[in-house]
């Protein structure tokens, strides 16, 4: 089953590095050239989901106080989150895979 | 950082809305990152409402999502497909439908949404200002402890407290964390390129510990830098004062000011209180300097001195307990003291009340008709809706004999009237922002403690939300019982003819509803109106226009003798007198209309004299001679001052009719003689006609004038009567002043017009407000009578049709709907004009001059009311009278 597109954006914005809330809309936006603005509550709910269903946790980690606001809260992928990712991505890259061969890609 | 602070809190507010669980997972990181969202957008330059309703509408959606998705108790389908329809399935089309039958009858939709918007926006309006003044705590640490100290007297239980008292009460008492006094009296500032005025305020230095003030530089004065004997030359300034003067210098600290002549040292800047909600303009920090009470200016010590008292409850003490503890001491001073004391007691008062108190019932006055307003809004969108429901009755029992729940015609009938509200909301928003410029700029008067910045908050905009529900749910209730038991039989029996009175009850209630409140309206706003007139017309016993006026204050220490201020006083007069376009000049300690007045006992010479503590009491003015001339304030007696009662000569005095009538009545006052504490016996030797000093609406007073060149003091008035425009003589007599002492700073530099039409704020502030209020109610009645009795006409068009084929004349048709209609009229004005009445009773303390029940007022209103109603059910009455039977039966 394919994932929802706010769940695949925030397990890609997640993949590199940990984030705070702000700034995986931040990514979101970055990732998609700002296709994609995401509203608070909406990427909440969505990581509501996936910490229920163990992709995300919340990181126990803080950056150093000087580089950013203590109280924010950091998320980062689980084993098995990033096992969700690249099977999406798979299928992705399958579907990719059918629309060359009947030349619906426009880009190289 | 106070913007940061208003998009962090309506995060928390809106985080709120989610599952409890929800919350406790994510709800921390949902409001860092809300809020660092809203900052985003506003550094990017977006208004902040914008930028809340953005955030709103995120929150609405997917906060009722979640709950929807906790309602059916199981998680969103992350990985199976949804199957089915799910009530957010139904929500959707519901709004779509909704909308498909706006955009198909755009005048409804426009109709309804703007008569929502427009009883929303008011209400977010007035609520916005409620909040503020009467909502919000003072500004102060423990505001919720905060009391003012009040002396009482026979008489008037508002009294200032005694310096002597305050020390006693302040040893004695067990009830106060802190105890202050403070009195506000404008200082000179000389010494610098242009003499000036500044407010002072007089204080105990236990007054910064009262109300929890800090110094942002340097220091405050102690208890004992304040107290006679050990007072210190200092002063302290506010934050705004050293931005101004010494651009936030640190080198404010240690220069010196020349205050009343003497030179004083900046010890300290107080640090900025958050002013901008607090109601009475930030009370006393609306001073510039803050001087020790030992430095006020007072002839006969700081003891005999009386001030405004505040005192900081200790906690888990009520004013109750307080005032027992207080009652004591006061009658402990009352034995020890009785020359001064006897007589008098001690009051304490929350300060918020002191503060708003006065501006309550206008208050609430306003917010109870801004709410009939909403409600006349929403009776009149049930209506529309009631109609639309009506006729969509046989779809409906259709819908229903096919297996459609009632549930789900109720839903629909519900999520329409919801999305009414919301866009009314969102709309109402706009407008209430736009109402409150307005109303900031319409002046609001004073005693009318309207902070400086009212803007929407958390809290206004939660109000809006509840309030929008309200609507959404009174708006559908009407409809949804109507419609959501239809006698299946009766309406399919019907045929395809209309549906003949189904609803028609209803709709007669609500009818009767709106217009019963439109006729309050209209007659508190006729009471209103009616009360500003009368403030208008009543007599002030002198004539304010073309009189120039400004005050001043000489420098005690540079004028220590009585004969130095009365001899400055008569060079001043002399040279202002020679000012071309003067036509007669004089020196008034109080300005009427100015605020300030003053009060003393007397005793009658010959007389039984009085019980101590229980003297007559009389307003007590220190005047010029030619004051009465220039006021032209009738001379019915006597004579006025001279030049010759002067300092030497025998004190003499005038008083005013009502004095006369009371004091020596069927005898002649001239030659009378009585004495008062401060001036010692005086011979009385003119009467003058009554005036007002602090209000148009103040009853008559018994009034005592003395001559200023026998009793002179260093603050006085100037009023001069002119031949042309009042302020055109402005600079000149300024200049004649200075050319006595050219280090004499003046104020209040205006037309004795302007201060009296200043006093007139309130009156006219309320009576603007309700006559708007009131129109808009009336055109929301007109609306609603001419909806119902349209649509009433339109089903009956059948019938009538019949009967016009019958032979029955069309003015029987038309009397039998304009009868219809007023009857329902009548009923209405008899409910309005009984809650005209109570709520004219609840408003009794701002009217003036008519009796909340006043006849004509009440009978006006249903006038109006009437010719409205009948007015707009006119034309549906003769759209019937003029039905075409052959078409209205051929509709079959």
């Amino acid at each position: 089953m394919p994932l929802r597109p706010v769940e695949f954006h925030i397990l890609l914005a997640l993949a590199a590095d940990e984030r705070h809330g702000y700034s995986i809309l931040q990514e979101v936006a970055e990732l998609t050239d700002g296709d994609l603005t995401l509203e608070p509550g909406t990427l909440y709910r969505a990581l509501h989901r996936m910490l229920k269903d163990g992709w995300v946790v919340e990181s126990g980690r803080r950056p150093a106080a000087d580089v950013d606001d203590e109280r924010r809260r950091y998320y980062r992928l689980t084993p098995l989150g990033r096992r969700v990712a690249t099977a999406e991505a798979d299928r992705l890259w399958r579907l990719l895979a059918v629309a060359r061969r009947h030349r619906l890609l426009t880009r190289a | 950082m106070p913007d940061l602070n208003g998009d962090r809190r309506l995060a928390w507010w809106l985080v709120w809305m989610y599952p409890p669980r929800f919350r406790r997972d994510v709800g921390l990181g949902l409001v860092d990152t809300l809020d660092d969202r809203m900052r985003a957008r506003r550094e990017a330059g977006a208004p902040r409402l914008a930028v809340w309703i953005r955030a709103i509408a995120d929150t609405l959606r997917n906060a009722s999502a979640e709950w929807i998705d906790l309602l059916r108790e199981r998680g969103p389908a992350t990985f199976e497909r949804r199957t089915g329809r799910t009530m957010i399935d139904t929500l959707q089309q519901d709004v779509r439908y909704a909308i498909r039958t706006w955009t198909r009858r755009p005048g409804f939709a426009l109709v309804a949404i703007l008569t929502l918007a427009i009883g929303l926006g008011a209400n977010t309006a007035m609520f916005s200002i409620v909040n503020a003044v009467l909502l919000r705590p003072l500004p102060y640490a423990h505001a919720d402890r905060l009391v003012t100290v009040w002396a009482t007297i026979k008489g008037n239980p508002r009294t200032l407290v005694l310096y002597k008292d305050y020390r006693e009460l302040a040893k004695q008492n067990s009830s106060f964390d802190a105890l202050g006094l403070w009195l506000s009296q404008s200082v000179n500032l000389t010494g610098v390129s242009e003499p000036q005025r500044l407010v002072g305020a007089f204080m105990t230095g236990s007054m910064f510990d009262v109300l929890g003030l800090r110094a942002e530089r340097g220091r405050l004065f102690s208890e004992e830098e304040s107290a006679p004997g050990t007072v210190k030359p200092y002063v302290i300034i506010t934050h705004d004062f050293w931005q101004q003067r010494f651009e936030g210098k640190d080198s404010a600290i240690g220069s010196v000011l020349t205050l009343n002549g003497t030179p004083q040292t900046i010890v300290g800047v107080l640090a900025p209180v958050d002013s901008r909600s607090a109601p009475g303009n930030g009370w006393f920090l609306s001073a510039d300097v803050f001087i020790p009470a030992a430095h006020f200016p007072s002839p006969r010590g700081l003891d005999s001195v009386a001030m405004i008292g505040v005192a900081r409850l200790k906690a888990g003490i009520t004013p109750a307990t307080a005032r027992a503890d207080l009652d004591v001491i006061a009658g402990r001073l009352q034995t020890v003291d009785p020359l001064t004391n006897a007589g008098r007691g001690v009051d304490i008062e929350m300060a918020h009340d002191s503060i708003v108190g006065q501006s309550r019932t206008a208050l609430f006055l306003l917010l109870a008709s801004v709410g009939a307003v909403l409600l006349i809004a929403c009776v009149n969108v049930s209506n529309l809706l009631l109609a639309r429901a009506v006729d969509r009755q046989r779809e409906i029992a259709l819908r229903a004999a096919l297996g459609a729940s009632r549930l789900a015609v109720t839903r629909q009938l519900a999520v329409e009237a919801g999305l009414l509200a919301f866009v009314g909301a969102i709309l109402g928003l706009l407008l209430g922002r736009w109402v409150l410029q307005a109303l900031a700029s319409l002046r609001p008067p004073r005693g009318f403690p309207i902070p400086q910045v009212i803007g929407l908050d958390p809290t206004v905009l939660l109000f809006t939300a509840a309030i929008a529900l309200f609507v959404a749910v009174v708006c559908s209730l009407a409809p949804a019982l109507r419609t959501s038991r239809p006698d299946l039989r009766d309406v399919l029996q019907a045929g395809f003819r209309r549906g003949s009175s189904a609803g028609g009850r209803t709709r007669e209630v609500l009818v009767v509803v709106e217009v019963a409140l439109s006729v309050a309206l209209v007659a508190i706003a006729g009471l209103l109106i009616q009360s500003l007139l009368a403030v208008q017309k009543a007599p002030l016993g002198f004539d304010a226009s073309n009189v120039f006026t400004l005050e001043f204050r000489l420098p005690q220490a540079k004028y220590r003798q009585p004969e130095s201020i009365a001899a400055f006083f008569r060079q001043a007069i002399e040279r202002v007198r020679a000012v071309p376009g003067v036509q007669s000049a004089a020196l008034v300690r109080a300005l009427p209309f100015s605020g300030n007045w003053g009060s003393t006992s007397y005793l009658v010479e010959g007389g039984t004299p009085p019980a101590k503590g229980s003297e007559p009491l009389t307003r007590y003015h220190i005047v010029t001679p030619d004051s009465f001339r220039t006021l032209r304030i009738p001379l019915l007696r006597g004579r006025d001052f001279t030049d010759r009662d002067d300092l030497p000569s025998p004190h003499v005095a005038i008083v005013n009719d009502t004095f006369a009538c009371a004091v020596f009545p069927n005898e002649d006052p001239i030659g009378k003689r009585i004495s008062t504490p401060d001036t010692g016996p005086l011979t009385i030797v003119g009467v003058v006609g009554d005036t007002k000093q602090l209000s148009a609406t103040e009853p008559a007073q018994p009034q005592l004038y003395v001559a200023h060149y026998q009793f002179p003091l260093i603050f006085t008035a100037l009023v001069a009567r002119t031949s042309g425009p009042p302020m055109s003589v402005s600079n000149d007599v300024r200049k004649a002043i200075w050319s006595v002492d050219q280090d004499q700073p003046m104020w209040a530099v205006r037309s004795l017009e302007d201060t009296v039409g200043a006093t007139l704020g309130q009156p006219v502030f309320l009576a603007t407000l309700l006559g708007v209020f009131a129109g808009v109610a009336l055109l929301l009645a007109a609306v609603g009578v001419y909806g119902v009795m349209s649509y009433a006409v339109a089903q009956r068009t059948h019938e009538i049709g019949i009967r016009l084929a019958l032979g029955a004349s069309d003015g029987r048709v038309l009397r039998e709907v304009v009868a219809r209609a007023a009857k329902l009229t009548a009923a209405a004005i008899f409910i309005g004009l009984a809650i005209a009445v109570a709520a004219g009773r609840f408003a009794a303390t701002v009217l003036f001059g008519v009796r909340p029940s006043d006849p004509i007022t009440l009978a006006a209103a249903a006038a109006v009311l009437a010719v409205v109603s009948l007015a707009a059910c006119y034309l549906p009455a003769r759209r019937a009278s003029r039905v075409d039977p052959v078409i209205a039966l051929a509709e079959e």
